[in-house]
């Protein structure tokens, strides 16, 4: 069967790159949102068109239409489609990927989640890093944490678990150690502070940085194990349930709910949208990124 | 606010000697938008124009922008208005009319920020609208276009007192009407809403500058002064904001202007509201390129 292309929605802004790219890359980029819940914006369509450059050079697919036919055309659609969300999330993940993510945190967030448990006996924060891969993200937020260890966050534990399906990405997230390209937006400050010398080309995280975060293999998708991740105030899943089915999904992130406490929040990749797959979490905006928010006792909106 | 100082913000307003003059076409230009007689309207606004070659430039230059949708440079206005509709044409040339009306300069609120935000909110209430059933675009446009009309009375009229605010708000990351209650004692809507008086806007578009922060307080036009409310709010977390980190969490669907405009349009309940975050971040650019080009500066580096 094949889906049937579907009028692109018109952009906000058409933008330069509306007059050159082929129409079928806009359908492309709403299978993708609506399978994935992946966006790809109209400036960042050229990213798209790469991706399923080198997907059309694998299949011999001569033209973006012929290409649309496979990734809507039984069999093997779905695999295709996974190929594809492979090709444009590639090369994203690295140390200090979003700021503006950060900012939330540190200037909003992490004020906001104190002043609700300074009410409370308990001084620890648990942050999970669910689907972890090769620990950029887990990494990040421990030194993002360690720098308002003086300030914001004097006297309180701060706990990271980060966990990921593949061994490989565990172990390589364990040793720490990042090239040129994972540490693209790492300031000299952060590196200086926190990383050693491995070689010309390496650098590899301090083991005190280390220490803060608890690593292991979890399968998202194993209910039991899942209980066991409670009493989370942040949970941050970048680019993972893009792969998963819609009732999996759903599945997943009912957890990750139930995994927050109150007032919790929790963050998908940049460009990443829960797709109204839960209706208690509220979206909540900040300047330049988005979260999904379980309400505190305190705020009413429970 | 009590009496006497909304009486001393009319007289100052009404006093204005400082205030450059809007240009010629302007007020007729708004009687115009209010007319319903479309053939007699397309010769006069061709008319009108033809009296200032500089807003007929600038319209034609402001026509051609990708968020306008011509791919080329118009002839003529008429050219224009067979292209883009009469309405269309006639909110474009209130654009530079107000264009000129603050110019480029030396303001404690920055220029080409305030237009960045102003035009961004105008595009982003029109595209809202387009969401809802029956919301006429091109008056949400002019509703999100004018919405801090009050801004530019504060920079003229209340410079001192304003640079203060200005201070404050960018010190303190808080909401720029919060800074100006602080340390004025009154915020733009009430010197909007006076300027608003003072060159005879329609009852609605007063309204949206007069309550555009407090909706619930709106007596007419409620669902519009919602509907600039939320737009104006995702522009300033989305990047067009008033050029400084607002520390603000928005939560849209909670907000009481969310439940107003729902009440009218329950459309709005199927609304991906991630999805128009994403499609408002394609425009932000072609805002840039659009303020510069009306403006005739540079494009500052975000």
């Amino acid at each position: 069967m094949t889906i049937a292309p579907q009028p692109a929605a018109a952009p906000l802004a058409a933008g330069k790159i509306a007059e050159t790219v082929d129409p079928v890359y806009r359908q492309i980029r709403d299978l993708v949102y609506k399978v994935s819940g992946i966006y790809k914006a109209e400036e960042k369509l050229y990213l798209l068109a790469d991706g399923c450059g080198r997907r059309m050079k694998q299949l011999n697919a001569r033209t973006p239409r012929e290409y649309w036919d496979h990734l809507t055309a039984q069999p093997g659609r779905d695999e295709e489609l996974r190929h594809l969300l492979n090709e444009i999330t590639i090369g994203e993940t690295s140390l200090f990927r979003s700021q503006p993510q950060l900012d939330a945190l540190r200037k909003v967030i992490l004020p906001e989640i104190v002043a609700e448990k300074t009410k409370q006996i308990t001084k620890r924060l648990r942050i999970w890093s669910a689907g972890c891969s090769t620990g950029e993200e887990s990494y990040t937020l421990a030194m993002s944490m360690l720098e308002e260890s003086e300030h914001l966050l004097k006297g309180w534990t701060v706990e990271i678990l980060a966990t990921d399906l593949n061994d490989r990405s565990v172990e390589a997230a364990k040793a720490g150690i990042y090239g040129d390209y994972a540490l693209r937006n790492t300031t000299d400050y952060f590196k200086r502070k926190y990383f050693t010398t491995v070689d010309e080309k390496k650098l590899q995280v301090r083991p005190e940085i280390k220490k803060l975060i608890s690593f292991s293999r979890l399968n998202l998708q194993d209910g039991s194990k899942m209980l066991f991740m409670k009493g989370m105030d942040l949970i941050f899943c970048c680019n993972v349930l893009i792969y998963f089915d819609g009732a999996s999904k759903s599945k997943v992130i009912n957890q990750f709910f139930t995994n927050l406490n109150f007032g919790g929040y929790f963050f998908l990749g940049t460009s990443e949208s829960l797709m109204k797959l839960n209706e208690q979490f509220h979206l909540v905006h900040f300047p330049g990124t988005i979260a999904y928010w379980k309400p505190s006792l305190s705020s009413g909106k429970l | 606010m009590t009496t006497s100082c909304n009486s001393m913000i009319r007289q100052r307003v009404q006093s204005i000697e400082t205030m450059p003059a809007i240009p010629a076409i302007f007020l007729p230009l708004l009687k115009m938008l209010g007319s319903s007689a479309e053939e007699v309207r397309v010769d006069e606004v061709v008319r009108l124009v033809s009296y200032d070659n500089t807003i007929a430039a600038q319209c034609l230059r402001v026509a051609s922008s990708p968020l306008f949708g011509l791919a080329q440079l118009p002839r003529s206005i008429k050219a224009a208005v067979m292209s883009l509709g009469l309405r269309r044409v006639e909110t474009i040339l209130l654009t530079c009319c107000l264009g000129q009306a603050f110019p480029a300069g030396k303001w404690a609120l920055n220029p080409d920020i305030f237009w960045r935000h102003s035009l961004g909110c105008a595009m982003v209430c029109r595209k809202f609208s387009e969401k809802l059933t029956a919301v006429d675009g091109e008056k949400a446009y002019m509703a999100g276009l004018l919405h801090d009309l009050g801004f530019m009375v504060n920079c003229m009229v209340f410079s001192k007192e304003f640079a203060a605010t200005m201070e404050l708000a960018c010190r303190e990351e808080i909401p720029l009407h919060e800074a100006e209650l602080a340390t004025m004692g009154f915020t733009h809507c009430e010197t909007g809403q006076a300027l608003a008086q003072k060159w005879k806007l329609t009852d609605d578009i007063i309204e949206v500058i007069g309550h555009h922060h407090a909706v619930e307080q709106s007596q007419k036009a409620q669902p519009l002064v919602a509907l600039v409310h939320l737009s104006d709010l995702l522009c300033r977390m989305r990047g067009l904001g008033y050029g400084y980190y607002e520390r603000h969490k928005v939560d849209l669907i909670s907000d009481p202007a969310w439940a107003i405009l729902l009440k009218e349009h329950r459309e709005l309940e199927g609304m991906d509201l991630v999805r128009f975050t994403f499609e408002l971040d394609e425009a932000v650019e072609d805002i840039h390129a659009l303020v510069s080009a009306v403006f005739g500066s540079p494009p500052a580096k975000a």
